[in-house]
């Protein structure tokens, strides 16, 4: 009887811890991601990761709880992570945003891909493509990563941003249907991601010229150093954060485009190319308004500051220029780019500037040794009375 | 007894005599304007200025950066138009008031000013022993409301092209933005060269002139500074009453700062 009933016991406790590790398990599987390829076994642990070669610090730890809520929380790691068949891993291929990742597109129940995007991004100026855009430097442009480098926290900002207690509250009503609330929150991020800027104008700025100030990148593409923006009243109203104040995507990638689509201005879809201008400066039905009245006297102008091209153009049509090898695609470019019309408004204001400056230093001079020579007048004459 | 009457009766004309004589140098109009000029001329320099501070001095600011930047266009352009409000008056003033005419006809250029420039320039290097005598305005003044005159219509012409900017083409505003930023920092200068050491650091005057408040200087200061002008009072009745203002006349002086000192 006694040794019955300790089984009785034995087998409760048994019961007990089953149902106690079955829903441990369950409550810890709707938290974190479902890992069916079962990566996390080694890339759990915080201090997983190695040197290369160049001596970078390469980090292959995965926090499962961060990487849920990112945007790609929902995928496989194979889905992009293609190969990973050998351990350790000795046939690894960089990721290609534009494959196809098993996700069903919700309106067309095709495979979810990156392509549509990729595909424009290769024929724009930042892409390149052996054979519809070829380019001469490939190593400078910029991957997808280097602009959409997804940090673990980025502060919300605009619009809905603005107001975290907003986000909550609406949240909140989301979750009343959505009861799943790690798929709400994905969800409610998707779509209000597309109603934010991630950047504020200074920073998509920063970003730009972080190459595009770079003198000597530039100069192997035919591109002169984009510090002629900062010579602009625009970039005073960015400097000072100024609401709707006109940033790099503003006015190249206005409403209509992409900023993956960016072409070069002789372009004709290019929101800079002068048959689109007007359009461009007045950006009718976009967020920012800027010059609802532009004109197209007015929107076919300079915009940013004259650069080095315009000099190259003035001093005797680029010609002096030619032995530089480091700008001879600035050169061949300019050519292209500017009109006589443009290098003759550069040479105008060029010389008020100089006439400007001659007037300043002449007119100053004078006052100064005209004062000088009075006071020391006006001391002697005070002495001698 | 004869004696003690005449010397009382001297004592009492040199009593009436001696009642100090000022002589008027800006009236009341005139004082106003400059008073509302030199107010729109500081808050346009500062505002304007402002888009040309560089970034880490901008950054300062914080938070309220772009509050900052909204209310320094609207001072801007308020102190811009009061300035253009005040030089349109000042016209007016010129033509249709007769101290107005009268200050024209004084302040017109007129080729002894090249006379007395020389002859200025000679006393400073010590060829000449005596400076020449000045008139009402000479050469000094007639440059600077030269420079003021050119300076004040090209600022508001590049200002109202460049608030008014989506009707010209950018060439337009291009030379527009040029010629206000030049200007502005010739403008400065000047003023700091030209207008400062005359009012505030020339001896005697140091630390400041109060005549832009009073409008007035005293007759030693007169008999100095503009002996010609004097001798024009001195010789012309109609011209004594309009220039010199009596001391029982005089209302209240300002004093403290103002006042200037053993002058």
């Amino acid at each position: 009887m006694r040794f019955q009933g300790l089984m009785i016991i034995k087998s409760c406790m048994l019961a007990a811890i089953l149902v106690m590790l079955h829903f441990g398990v369950a409550q810890a599987q709707s938290e974190v991601l479902t890992d069916t390829e079962n990566c996390l076994l080694c890339h759990r642990y915080p201090n997983m990761g190695r040197y290369d070669k160049s001596g970078n610090k390469k980090i292959y730890y995965i926090n499962d709880k961060l990487f849920a809520v990112s945007v790609h929380g929902k995928l496989r790691c194979k889905s992009c992570h293609v190969g990973l068949d050998e351990i350790p891993h000795s046939n690894v291929k960089k990721v290609d945003c534009s494959s196809k990742c098993h996700i069903k597109e919700p309106s067309t129940g095709k495979e979810f891909s990156h392509e549509n995007m990729v595909n424009k991004y290769r024929a724009s100026v930042h892409g390149v493509d052996a054979e519809i855009n070829p380019k001469r430097n490939p190593e400078d442009l910029p991957t997808c990563k280097y602009c959409h480098d997804n940090p673990m926290y980025r502060p919300p900002r605009d619009i809905w941003g603005k107001s975290e207690a907003l986000s909550n509250e609406t949240l909140a009503r989301c979750l009343g249907c959505h009861t799943e609330s790690q798929w709400a929150e994905r969800f409610y991020s998707h779509f209000t991601h597309r109603m934010r800027k991630r950047r504020s104008q200074a920073e998509v700025v920063k970003l730009c010229t972080s190459c595009h100030e770079d003198k000597e990148k530039m100069a192997r593409h035919g591109l002169e150093s984009i510090q002629t923006y900062k010579d602009t009243f625009h970039w005073t109203q960015v400097q000072y954060g100024v609401e709707d104040a006109p940033d790099c995507i503003s006015c190249h990638v206005p409403l209509g485009y992409s900023a993956h689509d960016i072409r070069p201005r002789t372009d004709r879809i290019s929101p800079i190319n002068m048959a689109n201008r007007v359009k461009t400066c007045s950006n009718p039905g976009g967020m920012q308004s800027c010059h609802p009245g532009a004109t197209p006297e007015f929107a076919t102008g300079r915009v940013h500051a004259y650069g080095m091209k315009a000099q190259i153009m003035a001093a005797n049509n680029g010609k002096n220029f030619l032995q530089d090898q480091d700008i001879t695609l600035v050169v061949e470019r300019a050519e292209k780019d500017f009109s006589p019309e443009e290098v003759f408004h550069y040479k105008i204001l060029k010389l008020i500037r100089l006439f400007y400056k001659l007037l300043i230093a002449s007119i100053i001079s004078f006052m100064l040794v005209h004062q000088v020579l009075d006071y020391m007048a006006s001391r002697r004459h005070h002495k001698s009375h | 007894m004869s004696e003690e009457l005449v010397i009382s009766a001297s004592k009492l004309d040199e009593k009436a005599n001696d009642r100090k004589r000022y002589f008027i140098r800006l009236n009341f109009n005139e004082r106003v304007q400059h008073m509302i000029f030199l107010i729109c001329f500081i808050v346009l320099a500062i505002t304007g200025f402002m888009i040309k501070l560089p970034e880490d001095i901008v950054s300062k600011f914080g938070e309220a950066k772009d509050v900052v930047f909204y209310y320094r266009g609207i001072l801007h352009r308020i102190a811009g138009v009061v300035m253009i409000l005040v030089s349109l008056y000042h016209v007016f003033y010129l033509l249709f008031k007769p101290a107005g005419r009268r200050w024209l006809v004084d302040m017109i250029p007129k080729f002894k000013d090249l006379h007395v420039m020389v002859g200025t320039m000679l006393y400073y290097v010590r060829v000449k022993e005596k400076p020449p005598e000045y008139d009402r305005f000479y050469y000094k003044q007639k440059l600077e409301y030269g420079a003021l005159i050119a300076g004040a219509t090209l600022m508001s012409i590049t200002g109202l092209l460049l608030w008014t900017e989506e009707m010209w083409p950018k060439f337009v505003l291009d030379i527009a933005i040029i010629v206000h930023g030049m200007e502005a920092i010739l403008a400065c200068l000047a003023i700091m060269v030209w207008h400062m050491y005359e009012v505030h650091l020339k001896p005697r005057k140091f630390p400041i002139d109060n005549m832009w408040i009073t409008g007035v200087i005293d007759e030693e200061e007169m008999m100095e500074e503009f002996p010609l002008h004097y001798q024009k009072i001195m010789a012309d009745p109609n011209l004594q009453k309009i220039f010199i203002q009596q001391e029982d006349e005089e209302v209240e002086r300002p004093r403290g700062i103002f006042a200037r000192g053993s002058q």
